[in-house]
């Protein structure tokens, strides 16, 4: 459905986007992941042909995108990462001006922004201003606005930046839900939390570079940690501390404020290994907990840093 | 096409703050400016009592017919239209016009000519007066020669010197020397279409703003949403001018004149001057809005203040040191259309402030197209 091959974008000397190649396929959730700055806004931009770029080829539904594509531009519907809507028109005011951009048959159109309000729960703020809507309620109307015209192919440019739990999670099935009808998503964050949630495929990106793709499960097979035992309240000296390093399995060690982090490769037992040598060298210790990796421990391993960096 | 049409309307309506700089501020100015100097003005030049424009009168050769009756003609309009002061010598009338004491010189001579100190409405009238006469010569040779009591009464029905006295005598209103701040207001308010159209390119354009971004990828052809916007803009603008002119002619009782036609097609330029100003100086740079906002009020009260929205005389001094500023001024050329519109019926000065607004306008409308036309950025 999408290919970008090869697609470099310089500002002055600062390469944005690094021969950043991707495929995606329709019916796909597909998750850009990356911290603040790593070209997911400018991949964005570029594949909707906002953005001019150095090198490269980007084509949509077997076509190369440019800025008069506008057959391509039909299918297309954008929630970007800024809320964008008229502050001087209502919720349906607005809803209905953006699917107007795309919707010539004022039934049609009617009938879509019915919908749109009902899929967004705006049922009961469709005369308010943008300005009278919360957070929550007015990332819901940029989304509504995006997704009216019932688009094939969706991109969400980290739609639920600054939004409360519930109405994230509000957000995030509806996503699901425009998936399940059939539209083609693609879904920029650097919440790790959200892209694992809902993504089928995910594309870590860092410097404007693909570092790997793959479903969370092909992620995390890539990367060496396979558990990380975090065990709090505890008080080690640099003899034990090495001695743990050496445990079978274990590969990294952090201890900072008395809580000990252990990263250990996939293997049986793992916890009962690391607990053993704690009770024989009699050393107390508050809460333990293991965790699977996650989508945060495979970026880190892959760029070396948090994902939040 | 009207679904957008009627939405982008009511957007750009809705926006009281960029309304109150195109429309409100300028009304609240004319309030000012009525409250301020109205009466003033009016005392100052006489509803009740009119002198006459101060002149001298150099009589360099009466031998001819001509000079003959240009000198009667004078004397017949002395008391009237004009004071012919007891000054004997060309240089002390060339010092007291220096001071303006008199506000004209006229030579009567074979060809009577004229000279002016500065360039106003008693000027112009000095200037219609001897146009008029040199116009119709050989009549008034001829009345001067047999009824020169007739004189005054013959030039009423000049059309030319007539309009001018007209305007003069229908209440001194018009000869109300601050009626030049209105002239100048009216035609800061044509440029105020700055505010909308700024806050309009910003609407529009990706690299200023996430709407903009949000329009831009949409199957809706950017020249069909950059054509609307301009012709919505202009309308709104041209709308917000009428009621302007309705509020100063009916509530502060400035007359525009009564070549409506006339009056309508200045706004109606006016309005696209200042559409399109705004458009050109919004897609200029990546400044925020605020920024530019506050900069679309310099480039609004600068033209303003040049053409004399602050003090009166400014276009004046203009024309004597620079006067290709008060040529390729916005602001100054519509105060002089509406000038000569309601006061000063200078077909030709007229038509004249109609071709450069004509060009102002189209060119403005160019750059404005080019700046705004790009669809694809280099960053945003």
């Amino acid at each position: 459905m999408i290919q970008i091959q090869n697609l470099v974008k310089r500002y002055g000397d600062l390469v944005a986007l690094d021969h950043l190649n991707l495929t995606i396929k329709e019916g796909e959730v597909f998750g850009l992941l990356g911290p603040n700055g790593s070209g997911k806004t400018t991949a964005i931009n570029c594949l909707l042909s906002l953005l001019r770029y150095d090198k490269g080829s980007i084509t949509i539904f077997g076509k190369e995108m440019h800025p008069d594509s506008y057959d391509i531009k039909k299918q297309i519907g954008v929630v970007m990462q800024n809320v964008a809507v008229f502050e001087q028109m209502n919720v349906q005011e607005n809803i209905d001006y953006f699917c107007g951009l795309y919707v010539k048959d004022k039934e049609k159109r009617k009938e879509l922004v019915e919908e749109a309000i009902r899929f967004a729960g705006l049922e009961d703020f469709r005369k308010m201003r943008p300005k009278k809507l919360s957070g929550g309620l007015l990332r819901r109307l940029n989304i509504a606005c995006g997704i009216v015209h019932k688009p094939r192919l969706i991109i969400m440019d980290e739609p639920t930046v600054a939004v409360d739990p519930q109405s994230r999670n509000k957000i995030l099935e509806g996503i699901l839900e425009l998936n399940r009808q059939g539209s083609t998503i693609i879904y920029t964050s650097h919440y790790m939390e959200e892209v694992e949630q809902i993504c089928s495929r995910i594309a870590i990106i860092d410097h404007g570079r693909v570092l790997a793709t793959g479903t969370k499960e092909e992620l995390k097979r890539m990367i060496k940690t396979g558990e990380t035992i975090t065990i709090e309240a505890i008080v080690l000296d640099d003899t034990t501390l090495s001695e743990i390093r050496q445990l079978p399995h274990v590969f990294d060690i952090s201890y900072e404020e008395q809580t000990l982090k252990v990263r250990l490769s996939s293997a049986k037992h793992n916890l009962i290994r690391v607990l053993h040598y704690l009770q024989e060298q009699d050393i107390s210790f508050g809460r333990v907990f293991s965790e699977l990796p996650t989508l945060n421990d495979v970026f880190l391993e892959i760029t070396g840093k948090e994902l939040r960096d | 096409m009207l679904h957008l049409l009627k939405y982008r309307f009511l957007q750009i309506v809705r926006d009281y703050q960029m309304l109150f700089w195109a429309l409100g501020f300028p009304m609240i100015l004319g309030t000012f400016f009525y409250l301020a100097f109205g009466t003033l003005g009016l005392e100052s030049t006489g509803e009740s009592r009119w002198d006459g424009i101060s002149v001298a009168v150099m009589e360099e050769n009466t031998d001819s017919e001509n000079a003959k009756a240009f000198l009667t003609f004078l004397n017949e309009i002395d008391g009237d239209t004009i004071q012919i002061q007891d000054i004997s010598t060309e240089k002390e009338a060339l010092s007291q016009l220096k001071e303006e004491e008199i506000l004209g010189i006229y030579y009567v001579k074979e060809t009577p000519s004229l000279t002016v100190g500065k360039n106003g409405l008693y000027e112009s009238i000095l200037t219609s007066l001897l146009k008029t006469y040199n116009l119709n010569a050989s009549l008034i040779q001829e009345i001067a020669g047999t009824h020169p009591e007739k004189i005054p009464q013959a030039l009423d029905e000049m059309s030319d010197y007539r309009q001018v006295i007209k305007e003069v005598s229908a209440g001194g209103k018009e000869m109300n020397p601050n009626v030049q701040y209105f002239f100048a207001l009216i035609a800061y308010a044509c440029l105020s279409g700055v505010f909308l159209s700024v806050k309009a390119t910003f609407d529009g354009q990706a690299n200023l703003s996430p709407l903009g971004a949000r329009r831009s990828i949409t199957p809706t052809h950017k020249l069909t949403l950059i054509l609307m916007d301009m012709l919505l803009l202009v309308i709104i603008h041209f709308i917000n001018i009428l009621i302007l002119n309705l509020y100063i002619v009916k509530v502060l009782g400035i007359s525009l004149g009564d070549d409506i036609p006339s009056l309508l097609l200045v706004n109606f330029m006016g309005s696209t001057i200042g559409i399109a100003l705004g458009i050109a100086f919004g897609c200029i740079g990546r400044f925020s809005m605020e920024l530019k906002l506050g900069l679309a009020v310099v480039i609004t009260l600068l033209p303003g203040f040049l053409a004399g929205l602050m003090f009166g005389n400014m276009k004046n001094i203009i024309e004597t040191h620079c006067p290709i500023i008060n040529r390729i001024n916005p602001a100054a050329v519509l105060s002089d259309a509406y000038y000569y519109l309601s006061i000063y019926n200078d077909t030709a000065k007229f038509h004249r402030c109609l071709m450069i607004l004509a060009f102002m306008s189209i060119g403005l409308v160019i750059i404005a197209f080019l700046g705004i036309r790009r669809e694809r950025y280099d960053s945003i």
